[in-house]
């Protein structure tokens, strides 16, 4: 596949200089240095051949500002870096948004925090900052902001575009799962359009990761996805051990399986409860809290808290399991297989939910790829990739397990898939308790202080609500020169206009709830 | 109530059985920030139980609540909608600060931070600050218990042992 698309490439563009990477050091397989006019006709011709826009970020390197795509495939592993330089002190690029829909989110994010004027995009308001913000935050210098932005920055009215009905949805609603504020443009009860507005969580991780050493970021990533905890620790992880060539015991690696699977079902619990409260059923809520506590009752035994774990460390574990917290995994395991069968007498099977799920919001393939949605979203349209199986990292190359995929791509298939899920979680477990290997659980020479090698790693793994991208650029320090996270709600709230439209006000709390979004993880 | 604020005739019974009545009828307004709203939704589940103490009815409208537990940070952004949610709740009210976050700004303060409301007593008067990150469920109830005390002048439930 790589060798195909890189002949494909230079037959296409003749004066294109392709270099090939080491995947895995880098975590992608080619890169290309662009012109800022070719941007465009590179993207028309990695849609072409189905691939998705992982990725758009911007990187300051004081003499210019870098623009970096990474464009990946769902059938196979191949994924391309594609890099545009920019002049710092009139930054501006071609949009991809009419071709790539998830790069019109991705832009507006790099116009704010950098200044990048976008070239013909649609709409150029500011998505997270405050008004009042007088700087690009993520510039190393502290440039002010151009009186033509500032009128972007302060512009959001939709009211006053036309005199339509808008609905405003949060910050403050319930089901809305956080400070999430969506306006809804109305036409009766029907739903003619949705703006989804963030940042009223927008903590700066991304700026703060370049404040702290490797180390100290650490506890910062259990924060950004509080539900997958462990999946955004164990990400975080191994992406810097990738860069800095840390080698991890393979006891640990085992255990970061158990850990990360244990609170992979946490978190479709509490989605369940959750949803199953957005739309009116409370019930549901408390029996799953009830397992919940069950399992995190033998997590926070092992790593010492409830929700915001930070059990990982570079090369190891923080410390390690005991025979307590084999025998809870186990109970655990014999107690969630009994309640399967529950959910599915409570929930599954009624007739109000399947009526309130059933054909609702649904993903079409090509819709999927175009907004690069993943996780349990993706698999319910039908796309069986799993990062867990595509791109394996810890102990999931031993282990042997199913992806289920959905058909329909309805919140219907979203429930079934995230319930079957439950259940992979738990035979994964059991396959990786009963092959634990004996052992030391941190690597001898864990380094003090870390200094990874110049260049830079984007690096995948699989977190409850699908793709966590992690990309880091190092200068040989002990700071991440630029750490760049490419988080799963993101990618899967911008498909929700496109799903809302046309549908009844009381649809939208269904199909914005089988998203299953975590609000700070969007908002970083 | 200070002094020169209460009418001139004394309700003091009156105003004692209102107070009884109050702290073990608090009304929260169903209000999520971040990370801390789990663990205010865990102690509102079946093994923390927060209605044992008479705090059980989550209301989604400020409006019918006269308790916001600030749970998790606070943004600039996110600054004036909770001021607004403060003002919709009708008086007498209570906050309760609960997290690193809500109290000082907790791990997300650090030089040249540019979005981050450092404590939520900036904008709105808090009552109780329950420390953590983010607090246990029982530290969540210890601190309704130190409200409920705050409320009454008397602790009702027998306070927690010190062993250190």
């Amino acid at each position: 596949m790589v060798n195909k698309i890189k002949a494909e490439l230079q037959a296409a563009f003749a004066d294109l200089t392709i270099a090939e990477e080491s995947y895995p050091q880098c975590g992608y397989h080619l890169s290309v240095d662009l012109k800022a006019k070719d941007i465009v006709n590179i993207a028309s011709f990695f849609d072409e051949r189905s691939f998705y826009l992982a990725v758009e970020l911007g990187v300051d390197y004081k003499e210019y500002l870098e623009l970096v795509y990474i464009f990946s495939i769902h059938s196979s592993l191949c994924k391309v870096k594609v890099t545009l330089k920019l002049d710092p002190s009139q930054p501006a690029a071609p949009t991809l948004s009419k071709i790539y829909d998830c790069a019109y989110w991705y832009e507006r994010e790099i116009h704010e925090f950098y200044g990048v004027r976008f070239d013909g995009h649609p709409d150029l308001t500011y998505l997270f900052l405050h008004d009042g913000i007088d700087f690009y935050p993520l510039r190393k210098e502290k440039i002010p902001v151009s009186e033509k932005d500032k009128q972007e920055l302060n512009s959001y009215s939709p009211a006053q575009r036309d005199d339509s009905l808008f609905i405003n949805m949060g910050p403050q609603h319930p089901s809305t799962h956080g400070v999430l504020r969506v306006v809804l443009k109305m036409d009766g009860e029907y739903i003619e359009d949705a703006y989804p507005v963030l940042g009223y969580l927008h903590r700066m991780q991304e700026k703060m990761a370049e404040n702290r050493t490797y180390y100290q970021f650490l506890p910062n990533t259990g924060r950004m996805d509080y539900l997958g905890a462990m999946s955004f620790n164990l990400g975080y992880v191994t992406a810097v051990e990738r860069l800095a060539g840390i080698d991890v015991p393979a006891r640990a690696h085992y255990v970061r399986v158990i850990a990360t699977e244990l609170n992979r079902i946490c978190s479709h619990l509490l989605w369940i409860g959750a949803y199953l409260a957005d739309l009116g059923g409370l019930s549901p809520f408390l029996y799953a809290f009830d397992d919940r506590e069950n399992i995190q009752d033998v997590l926070e035994a092992v790593t010492g808290s409830r929700l915001t774990y930070c059990y990982f460390r570079f090369g190891g574990l923080y410390n390690d399991v005991d025979d307590a917290f084999i025998a809870g995994t186990k109970a655990v395991i014999a107690r969630m297989r009994g309640r399967f069968a529950l959910y599915e007498k409570l929930v599954g099977g009624n007739l109000i939910f399947i009526n309130r799920t059933r054909g609702i919001g649904v993903i079409e393939k090509e819709r999927a790829r175009k907004y690069a949605v993943s996780g349990p979203v993706l698999r319910g349209a039908g796309i069986g990739v799993d990062l867990r199986k595509k791109e394996p990292y810890a102990a999931y190359p031993e282990m042997d397990f199913e992806v289920p995929t959905g058909k329909n791509g309805d919140a219907l298939d979203m429930y079934h898939i995230r319930i079957k899920e439950m259940e992979t979680s738990l035979n994964i477990i059991e396959q990786a308790i009963a092959r634990l290997p004996d052992g030391p659980f941190i690597v001898e020479k864990a380094p003090k202080k870390l200094k990874p090698r110049k260049g830079d790693l984007y690096h995948v793994v699989e977190t409850p609500r699908g793709e966590l991208g992690i990309y880091i650029v190092s200068d040989e320090s002990d700071k991440p020169y630029r750490m760049k996270w490419r988080v799963p709600s993101f990618s899967n709230l911008m498909i929700f206009p496109e799903l809302a439209k046309g549908n009844l006000l009381s649809d939208a709390v269904a199909i914005l709830g089988s998203l299953d979004l975590v609000i700070p993880e969007i908002d970083r | 109530m200070e002094k020169e604020n209460l009418p001139p005739v004394s309700f003091a019974v009156l105003d004692q059985v209102l107070d009884l009545a109050r702290a073990n009828s608090l009304w929260p307004v169903t209000f999520g920030l971040a990370c801390c709203a789990i663990e205010m939704m865990s102690s509102a589940m079946a093994r923390f139980d927060i209605d044992r103490f008479g705090a059980g009815v989550f209301r989604p409208s400020p409006r019918q609540a006269d308790l916001m537990i600030v749970s998790g940070t606070v943004t600039k952004k996110m600054a004036p909608v909770l001021v607004t949610l403060y003002d919709q709740m009708p008086s007498p009210k209570w906050v309760i600060a609960m997290g690193n976050c809500a109290i000082s700004g907790g791990p997300f303060v650090f030089e040249g931070q540019y979005n981050l409301i450092e404590g939520v007593d900036k904008l709105v008067p808090v009552d109780v600050y329950v420390p953590g990150c983010p607090p246990r469920p029982e530290g969540l109830l210890e601190g309704f218990l130190k409200l409920q005390e705050k409320i009454t002048g008397k602790r009702r439930f027998p306070g927690p042992v010190e062993r250190w």
